[in-house]
């Protein structure tokens, strides 16, 4: 006899726990599990991102403050400034408009530059290994890896009011082996979390093996 | 200051300042480049918006040279 009506059984829905967990990146996002849509140089086929790191976003402050009193100089502090010194002569305002166009195009490429550096250097574990992408500064590029059956010690170090307060350390890797260098998790957001990643993912390769 | 000192005194001052803006007119072709290539380190769906800022700030240096060679 054909089923007419089966009643739906109750119960929770099971999903794909790696889907559910996957984050969605945004401009200024430093703390990922499992993102989406990110790929980065010499990821391999089979390599899958399990956790991605920027430095917090505490570290921008300063170039944020710094941009902005930049920005606001020409219209707040040179004339306060020119108040109070007595030039011995008058400077023509052609000067003053290339001046101060050349003085927003240099505060510009100063908030872009920190900018960059911020966004590319990122710290990357994977399935498979953990990866430092490191731009010291704009013409200067430093990668180290560190294979997940390579490391022998994780360990984690968060110090100071400002990191307490915004949750972030520094997450140290070390490695075994002479050639392999440690890596280094610096002001990244979630310090504890960071290492309990890394465990869980090395306890699982051990199992796996 | 007789107006002949004056002027060459200005023409050296255009001289420098345009030197100057020449330079930061390489450095923003280098922060230009140096984001392709960081593009090509770390593939992101931001990425896009930052070539056009680093190609908006390399368009705008050479604005503000092109108006200091003809105001100044």
């Amino acid at each position: 006899m054909p089923t007419v009506f089966e009643e739906k059984k109750k119960g929770k829905i099971l999903r794909d726990p790696s889907v559910f967990e996957r984050t969605i990146m945004t401009p200024l996002t430093s703390f990922a599990l499992s993102p989406e849509g990110v790929r980065f140089e010499t990821q391999e086929d089979e390599e899958e991102v399990v956790l991605f790191l920027r430095q917090h976003l505490v570290v921008l402050l300063g170039p944020l403050l710094l941009v902005v009193f930049l920005a606001l100089a020409p219209v707040s502090f040179f004339p306060l400034l020119s108040r109070f010194l007595v030039l011995p002569i008058t400077i023509p305002v052609n000067y003053i408009i290339v001046g101060t166009a050349f003085w927003y195009i240099v505060t510009f490429g100063f908030a872009l530059m920190s900018f960059l550096r911020w966004f590319f250097n990122i710290y990357v574990v994977t399935n498979r290994r953990i990866v430092d992408i490191d731009f010291v500064h704009l013409l200067y590029k430093e990668f180290s890896e560190a294979r997940l059956d390579k490391i022998q010690d994780i360990t984690y170090k968060s110090s100071g009011i400002f990191s307490v307060f915004f949750d972030f350390g520094d997450a140290y890797v070390q490695t075994a082996g002479g050639n392999i260098p440690n890596i280094e998790f610096l002001t990244v957001p979630h310090p504890a979390k960071v290492v309990k990643a890394i465990s869980e993912l090395l306890e699982k390769q051990k199992s796996s093996l | 200051m007789s107006p002949d000192v004056t002027n060459i005194a200005l023409i050296v001052f255009k001289f420098f300042v345009l030197f100057g803006f020449g330079l930061y007119i390489v450095f923003a072709a280098v922060i230009f480049r140096q984001e392709q290539l960081m593009a090509n380190v770390l593939e992101e769906s931001f990425e896009p918006v930052l070539r056009f800022a680093a190609g908006l700030h390399f368009i705008a240096a050479i604005s503000v040279f092109l108006l200091a060679l003809l105001i100044l």
